[in-house]
């Protein structure tokens, strides 16, 4: 199996490693390997939070710059920090609070890279489903639409099932879908 | 057979395990703090019986886990690597007398650095102790070479270090494992004081076992595969060989394998100290110029007997700073290769993107301390009671103080209290009256105040010593004090109250406040310096009581209130710049203050802030 790079980007507190499990959990049951790197300690206070996660045969824990097949990002600045993480040809998906995405400046740049994008108001999502926190979740439903590395919606909400504690479950599962929802009607 | 996607510091835990470590002493520091609680977890879930600790510092947990291991048990310690800095006196010492159960010490580095003081380097202490070191690329290799660092141990009666390096620790990596069983093996010392007591004569002796040992492990390391290796072909030479150890020769691998070279041979090092000799000359033999790559420092490259044809630090092909992440190593290796006329790597360069993400102004955003901490209404405070003292600071979350202007230096553990006591005895000698703050934290304070403390009070120092007791070891994943009575399994340990310490290290001056009523805080400051010049008073401690917003998010702030910016506010920016609360921002539109109600916990203590009492609680 060819290898899958991951880069997940956000705030301190948006729940980054949880995205990074849930893709992760699922890309076990579809039998890769995996390696990831987390931010931990004083790095993490810092605001701004960053996740490696790479699917298949890989002996290192870091994506590369250039080499990265997905960006998903819960904060628009975020997604632009970490421009140089996106291989030709990957796949931006950011959290937007504005009609317009992305800059200008940038769409020309992904564009000449034949980067893909996609961006939806996760954040403003899960606050108006009473969760201000799950922007995580909004945004792995968003993802899932688009069936990238074959993983279904079915595979994400199963994972989101097994992992999710108890008393989050229910809402982790609601936000999710209305991710998902919108990220069907963005694909077409 | 169950399956996990395990962190690092997770799989090092089931080797530990695996392993059938007795007994796991650890004091927490990134990247090691989370070896200790996966233990734990795994404790927990197998039903082991591993005694488990949280040592008040590295040194003594090293000392706790050593006499474990000469009854025979098998033992680990584990720390950041500037925490063998603490216990390197017990390693020292440990490496003559050796052991009889297996010892390992985990002493995880952080090449970067990401979150310590030094980038130092741990397998150079591994040297200076004449202990072996082994160097893991990743938490597959980690898990395996903790149950190698036993045997060794065991086989040749000495310490053996595992030096993770951070991308081993927080990397996540899915491990299957089995049943976990117990290890029973009972503790039975046999009293030998020639050895475990032994006298400068008898350790002259035991320093000439030592290199005798070291000379054997040496020999082994030189077959010690998987983890000393080459992938060179009989009878073949290469124009260019690379020898890489931990973290880089996983990264060196992907890279080569990503540019399909396969005209490139590798050594890895993953034991490399007592330095695999004959191994490494094999390769260089086979190879016109050799390529070291190794973090942090230069450990391999120092021990190759001949370095004519070398390329790395000593060289300048390999910076001497920072973490030799992947385009960092892919540009060193193209580097080596031009000026070897081989053929390109072909790297797509990323100054064009890198130049476009610059130019977009994007938030710099610097490490602060959370919305609510405590640690800013005590750093607030002081700079606004005493704007001329020295601060002294000292490791831990309140290092971001730095922010507040009221940190004016950051040693090591503890420094906090003796350079307070250094700067006063270095004005008073003077004649010169010169304040004095020193900030440490509970923790911090248990780790490594006492002693300081003790110093200072029996010489006279006079200075405010502030403790900022936030009820838990913030920084580093929240971890009990012994303050709380809660040991590392959750279980009821001695309550050990921070201001009968203080007390007992001879200070009559202990007030406990809540910093979140910032008006009495700086009542109590005014009171603490009276008391510090008063010829008869001393050094005055104020121990700042209130719970980490983290750990104790509920009972941190009780009545949460609706925090608004009325239209007295001019934009001053006092609010902005002085308290620095990351839910405090300028709105540019309407040139004022304005509160980020996503950020923003409704604990209230900015009102007391503005000079113009435009904050409003409701």
């Amino acid at each position: 199996m060819p290898s899958i790079n991951f880069v997940l980007s956000g705030l301190g507190g948006q729940g980054i490693l949880f995205m990074t499990k849930i893709i992760a959990k699922t890309a076990l049951r579809r039998g890769y390997n995996i390696m990831g790197a987390e931010t931990h300690g004083m790095a993490q206070r810092g605001g701004s939070v960053i996740s490696h996660l790479r699917l298949g045969d890989v002996n290192s824990s870091l994506v590369k710059p250039g080499s990265a097949h997905f960006l998903l990002s819960l904060e628009e600045n975020e997604a632009y920090r970490n421009l140089p993480f996106l291989a030709k040809n990957g796949h931006l998906y950011s959290d937007t609070a504005l009609d317009i995405f992305p800059k200008d400046s940038v769409k020309a740049y992904l564009d000449k890279m034949a980067i893909q994008y996609d961006a939806l108001p996760a954040g403003k999502i899960a606050l108006d489903l009473g969760a201000p926190v799950s922007s995580n979740l909004a945004m792995i439903g968003f993802f899932a639409a688009f069936q990238e590395g074959s993983f279904t919606a079915d595979d994400f909400r199963e994972t989101i099932e097994t992992i999710s504690p108890e008393r989050f479950k229910d809402i982790n599962l609601l936000v999710f879908e209305k991710g998902l929802s919108t990220g069907t009607v963005a694909r077409e | 057979m169950k399956e996990d996607f395990f962190l690092g510091n997770g799989a090092i835990a089931l080797g530990l395990l695996e392993a059938g470590c007795q007994v796991l002493t650890s004091y927490p520091g990134t990247p090691s703090s989370e070896i200790l609680p996966e233990a734990v977890r795994l404790i927990k879930s197998e039903k082991l019986d591993t005694y488990v600790e949280w040592s008040t510092n590295e040194k003594v947990a090293l000392d706790n886990a050593y006499a474990a291991a000469i009854t025979g048990k098998r033992s680990a310690c584990c720390m950041k690597q500037v925490g063998l800095n603490v216990a390197a006196d017990s390693l020292m010492s440990a490496a003559y007398i050796g052991t009889i159960g297996g010892l390992v010490i985990i002493s995880c580095d952080d090449p970067g650095p990401h979150s310590s003081q030094t980038e130092q380097d741990t397998r150079l202490m591994a040297r200076l102790a004449k202990v072996p070191v082994l160097d893991p690329s990743n938490p597959q290799e980690a898990r395996e070479m903790v149950k190698t660092a036993f045997e060794l141990s065991e086989k040749y009666s000495i310490p053996v270090i595992l030096r993770p390096a951070i991308r081993v620790c927080h990397a996540r990596q899915n491990l299957t494992w089995d049943k976990l069983q117990a290890n029973r093996n009972p503790a039975a010392f046999k009293k030998d004081p020639r050895r475990w007591a032994a006298t400068p004569k008898f350790r002259f002796l035991l320093h000439k076992d030592l290199n005798n040992k070291l000379k054997d492990i040496s020999e082994e390391f030189n077959t010690l595969r998987p983890y000393n290796t080459h992938n060179l072909k009989s009878g073949m030479h290469f124009p260019l060989g690379i020898i890489a150890g931990g973290v880089p020769s996983s990264v060196i691998k992907d890279i080569l394998d990503d540019h399909g070279r396969k005209d490139i041979p590798l050594l890895k090092i993953g034991a490399p100290y007592p330095f695999p000799d004959s191994l490494a000359m094999t390769f260089l033999q086979a190879c016109d110029k050799v390529l070291v790559i190794e973090e942090t420092d230069t450990l391999i490259e120092y021990c190759l007997r001949n370095r004519d044809n070398v390329l790395g630090r000593f060289s300048g092909h390999v910076p001497s700073e920072g973490e030799l992440v992947a385009q960092k190593i892919e540009g060193i290796l193209q580097t080596a290769l031009d000026e070897l006329a081989l053929p390109s790597l072909n790297i797509d360069s990323q100054e064009d993107v890198q130049t476009l993400v610059n130019g977009l102004d994007l938030p710099v955003r610097k490490p602060t301390l959370c919305p609510g901490c405590m640690h800013r209404s005590v750093f607030y405070s002081i700079r606004k009671s005493r704007p001329k003292a020295i601060f002294t600071s000292d490791i831990g979350c309140y290092t971001l103080g730095l922010n507040l202007g009221s940190v004016d230096t950051v040693l090591d553990m503890g420094a906090s209290i003796t350079m307070a006591s250094g700067f006063y005895h270095a004005y008073a000698q003077d004649g010169t009256e010169q304040p004095i703050v020193s900030t440490i934290g509970d923790s911090t304070f248990y780790h490594s105040g006492p002693a300081g403390l003790l110093n200072a009070v029996y010489n006279d120092a006079r200075f405010v010593l502030v403790i900022l007791d936030n009820m838990t070891t913030a920084m580093t994943g929240m971890q009990p004090t012994p303050s709380l009575g809660i040991r590392a399994d959750g279980s009821k340990g001695k309550q050990i109250p921070l201001e009968r310490l203080i007390s007992g290290c001879g200070i009559d001056f202990i007030e406990v406040i809540d910093p979140y009523g910032m008006k009495d805080l700086r009542k109590t400051i005014k009171k603490a310096f009276a008391y510090v010049k008063d010829p008869d008073g001393g050094i005055a401690v104020i121990i700042a009581r209130h719970p980490c917003i983290i750990a104790y998010r509920d009972l941190a702030v009780k009545n949460r209130k609706e925090i608004s910016i009325s239209d007295e506010c001019i934009a001053c920016n006092h609010c902005i710049d002085r308290f620095e609360c990351p839910a405090l921002y300028h709105d540019g539109e309407k040139d004022k203050t304005a509160i980020n109600p996503a950020l923003c916990i409704g604990c209230a203590v900015c009102v007391d802030v503005c000079p113009k009492g435009a904050i409003m609680a409701e």
